[in-house]
């Protein structure tokens, strides 16, 4: 059970990409910085919607995208701590 | 000792990343850990033969990958999908690899300790 | 309580990674876990520029890390060589190299790509940014 940690958004980066060709569906996958952008693509949207995800509250509110995002599970840095280590490893791709 | 599995994902030459990935991958494996390499995507790239990075100002650590049975690190994967993305097949490259679908790369990345992407 | 080991490949300004690197590391500390050192490679070596001069209403992400470190006793540790290569050097290696400045910050100290590797080997969980 794998935690996934997308930093980029998957238009300037194939980390997105990557991680969702070799995820597995009881992995987590964990949107930061520019990478929650991701889910404002329909496309994305899609590919991600298999996996349990999670974003950054404060990358999600930092851009303006709090109310676009809103259904998406939203996590402060404790969170990301915990699940770090709920989870079998991080992968930052 | 950990299972730890280096990723290169990028292309040569353009960043350090694959550089500074091997330089890892070989201080890992110097530190008696168990390190596995896999190349996807544009990071395939790092292994085809006749790179000559020294014309472009670049260090050629492309020379260093045909060391690491030196370092007994003998898990090199490539990612099949990446390979025919880029129309290339693992006669092109320049090491002896094991080529794995993507679910045996999974299955892999799973049985890591920890894994650290380039 | 568990042991994390934090790396850090990203530069202090132009990219968010080293924020969110910072923010988680004190976070961990937070609730008590230990974080064994942050190890800083790549662009990371960035982070310990103590030229580095944000203007008087921006993030200093620097100064962070360094008031983090003297208030925890936080080790900060860059790769030697991924810190030479990108000019950023101690007063012992400007010695070395016949500079005549140095610029990395205290209390970071320079090391190998050794110390990352001994910390993962001790550390829970390794978390790059």
């Amino acid at each position: 059970m794998i935690l996934h940690h997308i930093q980029t958004s998957p238009n300037n980066d194939s980390a997105l990409k990557l991680c969702l060709r070799y995820a597995r569906k009881e992995d987590t996958i964990l949107l930061a910085g520019n990478g929650v952008t991701a889910l404002l693509q329909r496309q994305w949207a899609m590919a991600l919607s298999p996996f349990k995800l999670m974003l950054l509250q404060q990358d999600v509110q930092a851009r303006g995208l709090g109310e676009l995002l809103k259904d998406f599970t939203q996590i402060d840095y404790a969170d990301f701590v915990d699940l770090s280590l709920s989870h079998t490893k991080v992968i930052s791709w | 000792m950990k299972k730890l599995c280096i990723v290169f994902r990028r292309a040569p030459h353009g960043t350090a990343h694959g550089r500074e990935g091997l330089d890892l991958a070989l201080l890992s494996a110097s530190f008696e850990q168990e390190v596995s390499l896999i190349f996807m995507d544009e990071g395939v790239l790092n292994l085809l033969k006749q790179q000559q990075p020294e014309l472009i100002g670049a260090k050629d650590y492309i020379a260093t990958f045909k060391a690491l049975p030196l370092y007994d690190v003998e898990t090199v994967l490539v990612c099949k999908q990446s390979l025919a993305e880029l129309g290339l097949s693992a006669g092109l490259l320049s090491i002896p690899v094991t080529v794995f679908n993507h679910e045996q790369i999974a299955g892999h990345l799973a049985q890591a300790d920890e894994v650290l992407v380039f | 309580m568990s042991k994390f080991i934090v790396q850090v490949n990203s530069p202090a300004y132009g990219s968010a990674a080293s924020m969110n690197a910072y923010r988680f590391t004190k976070a961990a500390q937070a609730q008590g876990h230990s974080v064994i050192r942050v190890f800083f490679y790549q662009d990371g070596v960035f982070n310990s520029n103590a030229l580095n001069c944000p203007a008087s209403d921006e993030f200093d992400l620097t100064r962070a890390w360094t008031e983090l470190a003297n208030d925890t006793g936080l080790e900060l540790v860059n790769c030697v060589s991924a810190a030479l290569r990108r000019g950023i050097l101690s007063e012992q290696d400007a010695r070395e190299n016949a500079r005549e400045h140095w610029n990395l910050a205290s209390p970071f100290v320079m090391g190998g790509l050794g110390e990352l590797v001994t910390g993962i080997e001790q550390a829970d969980r390794v978390v790059s940014f």
